[in-house]
């Protein structure tokens, strides 16, 4: 009880401290973050593409659960669910303080616009948003009957317990079948945002959307795993191990996937040989080189060692790989934006003059000493308000998780 | 009718009028620069490049390419980028929510952001106070959609609107007018009569990424200044 008194105070202040931010953001302009014109998204995406990719974990542990027959998740499907919920709420809320004009957004739902993948992300995520809460309102169902509690649920009072009981299972495998499709769609589309551009050489792919899948395979189940340990405490660690290797092996599988993909993706951007194809290779190994690694090194480590029986068999070596894996899936969210900003679409050959590419300069958008005006890279570094923003999401998972876990019982005895 | 501009490197002496006359005429403010020219190769403008003791310096102006598949358009989730029915791509600045999807997806960075209220911008970048420069009223198309106004919102996108305030009047846009080598060109490409549609046929023009299907309705007449 204690405990969970610190961590909704911790996401309390995470959360105000964010809503500061943001307020005085609002109140100033995005001039207060440090993107500019020629990098004009940052932090924020990144962080929305991390959460949208974390939110994974729920419906695919919970479909895999009816799918696969894979009995021994079932005592965390209500744990996969609640995640998965506070994942995409936090992706969502994300959103938000990255639109210059968020009294507007809701032009999106006034005159949408279809061909924008935007719109269909909106449309998407929400329903993973309601799909999510469902799920994890209908398992619960049950306990709340017996309990006399819960909310919403006033319609369960003429029901006999059994009823409740069938109702909830029921409905907990049809929620989940008819959520796993959606899982893959909040990270297909949100992928298709990137991958549509041509103008970006380095989102323009059709690996992308299947990379973005795999990538949240990892890092959702990785959330729900952490959840899981935690919830369940290192006393019990024992009689649900077996779950928990599942997902390690869940996790580490689907990584092998990701570096797949992320092998065919650099052999392709780097076979041709076009100055384009060169320019990013120089960006992500030599000018990015240490965030790059951070984005390979951690997660393939993390893969290696939850294949391994030292990795998946000890309490505190499955938080520490899961926590390795985030920071990895973290940089990678970060260096959608690194490469395919700072190389700039409107490149030409001068053949006259022997340049293969030079890169047509772009205006900042702002008139500052020192600054020039206009540049053909930007070394974008977040300023203190977008870290500070960024804490939202962070703050709303993890004060949904802990109020939830600590109100009602998400992991139900056998 | 299909508004769109040639461009003839030839007689471009890269003085930067044309950047200057948009930026005053539009209003944009610091640090916002809806036409730019340099000189490609150079890592800044007026600048010579070349190898082998042959050295070449032409500049090359670049605003909204004016694409007739215009990316930014389709990104856009609020449609408040569009295209008139003279094809000029447009932003409603009223219903612009400022999720820059748009500039991410333009080739060509001519779109820019409203970082800050451009009073304040003005402000504090010490603009003479209560200065005001470029055309002064709001200019709105015909279904009302605000297009122009001196000072943008804050947190909306701009990019050059080939000066619709004056093109609806019948008049060019600043740029045409204010280049002093009579450089561009501007007029209907659907008319075969039109100056833009016979330089087009003649002179085989180029455009900018083409390769990228946005099919701009900016032509440029490649340079053909002898260097020997
Ligand atoms: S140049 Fe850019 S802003 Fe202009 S129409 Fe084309 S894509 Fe849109
Ligand atoms: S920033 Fe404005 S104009 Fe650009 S895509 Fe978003 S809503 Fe459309």
């Amino acid at each position: 009880m204690k405990k969970s008194n610190l961590l909704l105070g911790l996401a309390g202040v995470l959360i105000l401290i964010s809503l500061i931010a943001w307020g005085y953001q609002i109140n100033k302009g995005l001039i207060v973050t440090n993107m500019r014109n020629p990098f004009s998204w940052g932090l924020y995406i990144a962080t929305f593409a991390f959460f949208v990719g974390v939110a994974a974990g729920g419906l695919i542990i919970s479909s895999s659960v009816y799918l696969f027959n894979i009995e021994k998740l079932k005592p965390f499907t209500r744990i996969a669910s609640l995640s998965a919920f506070a994942s995409i709420l936090g992706a969502g809320a994300m959103i938000f303080p990255d639109m210059g004009r968020v009294d507007r957004v809701w032009n999106i739902f006034v005159y949408p616009n279809f061909k924008s993948p935007l719109v269909w992300d909106v449309v998407v995520i929400s329903a993973y948003l309601l799909i999510t809460f469902l799920s994890v309102y209908v398992q619960l169902l049950p306990d709340w009957k017996k309990e006399g509690r819960g909310f919403l649920n006033g319609w369960t009072k003429s029901h006999p317990q059994e009823y409740v009981e069938a109702f909830s299972k029921k409905w907990s495998k049809r929620v989940a079948l008819v959520g796993l499709p959606v899982a893959i769609l909040i990270h297909t589309v949100t992928a298709l945002i990137f991958a549509t551009q041509e103008s970006r050489g380095w989102w323009n792919t059709a690996v992308l959307p299947p990379d973005f899948v795999s990538v949240a395979i990892a890092s959702g189940t990785a959330l729900v795993l952490v959840i899981a340990l935690l919830a369940v405490g290192k006393d019990q660690f024992e009689q649900y191990k077996e779950a928990f290797q599942r997902m390690a092996l869940i996790v580490a599988g689907s990584l092998v996937v990701h570096f797949f993909f992320v092998a065919v993706d650099l052999l392709i951007h780097g076979w041709w040989g076009s100055p384009e194809g060169k320019e990013v290779l120089s960006l992500i190994f030599s000018h990015y080189g240490f965030l790059y690694g951070t984005e390979l090194l951690l997660p393939a480590f993390t893969m290696v060692f939850f294949l391994t029986k030292k990795g998946k068999n000890s309490f505190n070596a499955l938080i520490i790989g899961s926590l390795l894996l985030f920071i990895g899936v973290f940089a990678h969210r970060l260096m959608l934006m690194y490469p395919a900003f700072n190389s700039i679409p409107l490149t030409l050959a001068i053949p006259g003059a022997g340049i293969e590419s030079w890169a047509y300069p772009v205006a900042i958008g702002q008139l500052q000493e020192g600054v020039p005006v206009f540049v053909s890279s930007w070394a974008y570094m977040p300023s203190l308000v977008e870290y500070a923003v960024a804490l939202l999401p962070f703050g709303l998972l993890l004060f949904v998780v802990t109020l939830a876990l600590r109100m009602y019982n998400f992991v139900p005895q056998k | 009718m299909r508004l769109g501009m040639v461009i003839d490197l030839d007689r471009c002496i890269g003085c930067r009028s044309c950047a200057v006359a948009c930026k005053s005429h539009n209003a944009q403010p610091p640090g916002t620069w809806w036409n730019r020219v340099f000189t490609p190769g150079a890592s800044f403008h007026q600048a010579a490049v070349g190898k082998d003791g042959a050295l070449q310096m032409e500049s090359l102006p670049v605003s909204c390419q004016m694409c007739d598949n215009p990316a930014c358009q389709k990104v856009c989730p609020s449609g408040a980028t569009y295209t008139d029915e003279q094809g000029v791509v447009l932003i409603d600045y009223e219903r612009c929510i400022g999720c820059r999807y748009c500039i991410a997806a333009c080739p060509y960075g001519v779109r820019q952001y409203n970082w800050e209220d451009p009073k304040k911008a003005k402000e504090r970048v010490g603009y003479e106070k209560g200065y005001e420069y470029g055309y002064p009223e709001d200019f709105r198309d015909k279904d009302g959609r605000l297009v122009f106004t001196p000072n943008r919102p804050v947190g909306v996108v701009e990019k050059c609107t080939f000066c619709a305030q004056y093109t609806s009047q019948g008049e060019e846009p600043a740029c045409v007018r204010g280049c002093p080598g009579k450089v561009r060109i501007f007029g209907d490409l659907d008319d075969p009569n039109s100056e833009v549609s016979k330089l087009i046929k003649k002179r085989q023009p180029i455009r900018l990424k083409e390769e990228l299907g946005t099919s701009p309705k900016v032509f440029y007449l490649a340079p053909a200044k002898p260097i020997r």
